[in-house]
């Protein structure tokens, strides 16, 4: 089945974006929302016509604070975007995500997409603080508050972090921010095997100071970011030894998009071993610090699957963050669901009975 | 009230019969946590096992009668006291490490292990589990899950939520899961995110997977006089605005600082304003570039008498009066009672000074001891409990300075929960939609509402906030 977008609309509110979602789900639409368009293709194609809702009219910089180190956003910014307002007062939001530029902080949420400096910073998971969303019946609800700490209530920002949309549209978000560190400083080296690669790597995580990316290719390649103060970061560079890179390291390497594209997560210290499996004409990326791998697949469904089963095997999974749709809908974007499948559906039941939002694309 | 007594033989035969509570004079020894409200609960039930957890929770629900489970009672804000009856599940049998990983930096506990008692059995392999309530030599990991517990460290490290790797639950209906668990970036929906934090009334805890950290190889602690409070208030927002996130960061107002100082000997300067407690940890390059940037800060914004320690034992004292600062108030008055609402840190002076005048209005002595780099307050009420009426004082004392917390764009609480002492409070800062939003998921759930009913939700039924309407200013409960 091809499914058609019937029309795309541009809400420049929240209120509007509400209304429209709540029309659409009065007479019987679905909705999909749309940010950046990043991660298009993330999740099983969709089982229903629709309309798009794009955040990008929603873009704005609501607050930010400074002495606080809180920024709100509606849910259309470009990452981009907020990094340069942040900037201005030597702030950032630590997150890093592939495919880059054009992410919005709505999609970024929505789909959790992370990169390497998840190793230091963790996800947004971790600082998120506050979330708006809208409601298929018309409503707007908020949860957490723009405060560092904060237990008031239950923690939506978690439900609502990685469900694809599917418990409503994030409209606007509240973050935690953080200080530039004093120092930045980036090395790599390039190893003859992989097995001297992943021992390199093992080496940078245990320095005394913990590096804040630790990145390795499936070419031997191992890039680390030490942050911090400025003797710190010397005597950790010093120790490693590795020859100094430019911070554009980083950047280029956010551009990473491969067409065909899975992500590969695990427990830490399992990661190697599933990759391992892959074969030495497979290109890939790893964090080994945190258990995620990035594959550019460029072999057949079955070897998917097969590797798909060892992640699962060790607790982890496998998804496709990128894909055609016949190959999504031939290996399944999201693999066995998990065990918990029953308690999620009743969830996403509460916030969204009739699946107006993103249907058949969501693993719940 | 009072259970049937073929109920009670159910309890009794499912856990054991010496493992059921049900005299009168000894279930009043459980209807208290560390707030004021009490109830006693109609049984208390001490499961050893998931298996008994569960066996206990379906029975429940069979015959609707609420479960609230219950670790070390160390609780500020009521989410251990059956308000409503019913069963308190305790789980001081339920308190075996299970497993430390030194590979994968992980624990795995069940829900009565104390906090400390996991930090002491981490460091044999040299790693320390980061959340680190001032209770923590009573508090339960499970309590500290159910509450999304903080602490002075958290400033850097994070809550207990973003140590929890996964969790063993039981829910309403006494079926058993895993959430989460080592594994990053699970596929479908956060459910061990929101459970984290729900306060007892979504699903029983029976084991958690937590995250453990490598030992820091060195750690400054400094300890530092101001004259004001409202000095040292714009030292706290000045050293994070340079950049530096310390490990800990910690105020004590002059009263506290008076008290600790009668008990503990630690050389905390009596004549100043306020102290601050500050702490950096890394390598020594790093602690010691860090401490000497935090000094000249410190010293720009009036601080004096700067002190840092010299040994563990001297930075173990340093800390012993910060933790058992609260305990050492009992000088001044038998009795406390705190917040803990969370303003944005520039806002603390404007707090301090508000709490202050609230003080003075309800003659009620303060002491305010309180996570600082988080904006996060801890204003103890100091009272004598045989006065007579003083305890209605207090507690409008306690809810005028939450009301000033909310006012400023803050949360009604950083880490003690909403329970039963904050629940009429909620509509302050959550709109109708956005209550109805979490009442979703209690739904979803828990629709028969049998696990820990009362807490979080407002109850028109119970209490109303005596403030709603006096102050005269609107409700604004959007935040953007």
């Amino acid at each position: 089945m091809v499914v058609k977008r019937a029309t795309a609309e541009k809400p420049a509110t929240a209120e509007e974006l509400v209304r429209l979602l709540h029309e659409a789900a009065e007479s019987g639409h679905s909705v999909f929302p749309v940010g950046g368009g990043r991660a298009a293709q993330m999740g099983d194609p969709p089982s229903r016509d629709g309309i798009e809702i794009h955040t990008s009219a929603l873009d704005r910089l609501l607050e930010h604070s400074q002495a606080d180190m809180v920024v709100s956003v509606e849910a259309g910014i470009t990452l981009e975007a907020l990094q340069a307002e942040l900037g201005k007062s030597g702030q950032f939001l630590p997150l890093d995500p592939f495919n880059s530029p054009g992410h919005t902080i709505g999609g970024l949420l929505a789909t959790g997409w992370t990169g390497p400096l998840r190793l230091r910073y963790g996800s947004p998971r971790d600082f998120l603080i506050g979330i708006r969303v809208a409601l298929p019946d018309g409503r707007l609800a908020s949860a957490g508050g723009r405060v560092v700490k904060n237990v008031s209530g239950y923690d939506l920002m978690k439900l609502h972090y990685g469900a694809l949309g599917t418990l409503g549209v994030i409209v606007a978000a509240s973050f935690k921010v953080f200080p530039k560190a004093l120092r930045d400083v980036t090395v790599e080296s390039t190893f003859e095997s992989t097995n001297e690669a992943w021992a390199a790597a093992e080496r940078a995580l245990t320095m005394p100071m913990a590096p804040a990316a630790v990145e390795l290719f499936s070419n031997g390649r191992v890039i680390v970011r030490f942050l911090g103060s400025p003797d710190a970061t010397k005597r950790m560079v010093a120790d490693l030894g590795w020859s100094e890179a430019d911070e554009s390291v980083w950047t280029e390497h956010s551009k990473t998009a491969p067409p065909l594209w899975a992500r590969i997560a695990t427990p830490r210290h399992q990661l190697r071993l599933v990759l391992n499996e892959l074969g030495p004409d497979q290109h890939w990326w790893a964090s080994p610090g945190t258990g995620i791998a990035n594959w550019a697949i460029e072999g057949n469904s079955d070897e998917v699957r097969s590797i798909r089963a060892l992640a699962t095997g060790t607790g982890g999974s496998l998804v496709l963050m990128a894909g055609p749709d016949e190959f999504r809908r031939d290996v399944g974007a999201w693999g066995t669901p998990p065990a918990t499948l029953h308690l999620m559906r009743r969830l996403r039941f509460a916030f969204d009975p009739n699946q107006v939002i993103n249907p058949g694309r969501f693993v719940v | 009230m009072g259970l049937e007594p073929e109920v009670l033989n159910e309890l009794r035969r499912a856990v054991g019969r010496e493992h059921v509570i049900a005299s009168g004079n000894d279930l009043r020894i459980f209807e208290r946590d560390a707030s004021i409200e009490g109830a006693a609960p109609d049984a208390v039930v001490l499961p050893a096992t998931t298996a008994e957890v569960s066996a206990v929770i379906k029975l429940a629900a069979r015959h609707r009668i609420p479960v609230v489970m219950r670790g070390a009672g160390t609780g500020l804000s009521g989410g251990a006291v059956t308000i409503r009856g019913g069963i308190a599940l305790q789980v001081t049998r339920m308190r075996q490490i299970l497993e430390i990983d030194p590979v994968a930096q992980t624990a795995l506990v069940e829900p009565g292990v104390v906090n400390q008692e996991l930090s002491l059995a981490a460091a044999a392999h040299r790693l320390f589990y980061a959340p680190d309530p001032s209770s923590q030599k009573a508090c339960t990991i499970g309590g500290n899950a159910a509450e999304n517990s903080g602490g002075p460290h958290c400033l850097y490290y994070g809550v207990t939520t973003n140590h929890v790797l996964g969790m063993e639950v039981v829910l309403a209906d006494g079926s058993v899961h895993w959430v989460s668990g080592d594994a990053p970036d699970r596929v479908g929906l956060d459910l061990c995110g929101v459970l984290v934090g729900s306060e007892g009334t979504l699903c029983a805890i029976t084991k958690i997977k937590v995250r453990l950290l490598r030992t820091p190889p060195s750690v400054a602690t400094l300890l530092a006089a101001f004259p004001t409070i409202e000095t040292a208030s714009q030292a706290v927002s000045a050293v994070i605005g340079r950049g530096i996130v310390p490990a800990a960061l910690e105020m004590m107002d002059q009263v506290t600082v008076g008290a600790v100082e009668a008990h503990y000997q630690a050389g905390y300067p009596t004549d100043a304003g306020a102290v601050l407690l500050v702490e950096v940890d890394g390598i020594p390059e790093s602690t010691r570039e860090l401490m000497a940037a935090i000094r000249t800060v410190l010293a720009e914004n009036h601080g004096y008498a700067m002190r840092e320690a010299q040994s563990p034992s001297e930075r173990d004292l340093l800390w012993a009066g910060r933790k058992g600062a609260i305990g050492a108030l009992g000088r001044i008055k038998p009795n406390y009672y705190l917040h803990d609402g969370v303003v944005p840190r520039s806002r603390l002076p404007q707090i301090l000074s508000a709490v202050g005048e609230i003080g003075v209005h309800y003659k009620l002595p303060v002491a305010n001891v309180f996570h600082a780099g988080d904006g996060n307050l801890h204003p103890n009420i100091l009272f004598d409990l045989r006065d007579a009426g003083v305890l209605p004082q207090v507690e409008s004392a306690g809810e005028e300075m939450l009301r000033a917390v909310v006012e400023l764009g803050g949360a009604l609480s950083g880490e003690h929960g909403i329970g039963l002492e904050k629940s009429a409070f909620m509509p302050w800062v959550f709109s109708a939609d956005d209550l109805d939003a979490m009442r979703r998921v209690k739904g979803a759930l828990d629709g028969a509402g049998i696990m820990n009913p009362g807490k979080i939700f407002p109850d028109p039924e119970r209490k109303a906030p005596h403030l709603a309407g006096r102050t005269g200013l609107a409700i604004e409960a959007k935040w953007w």
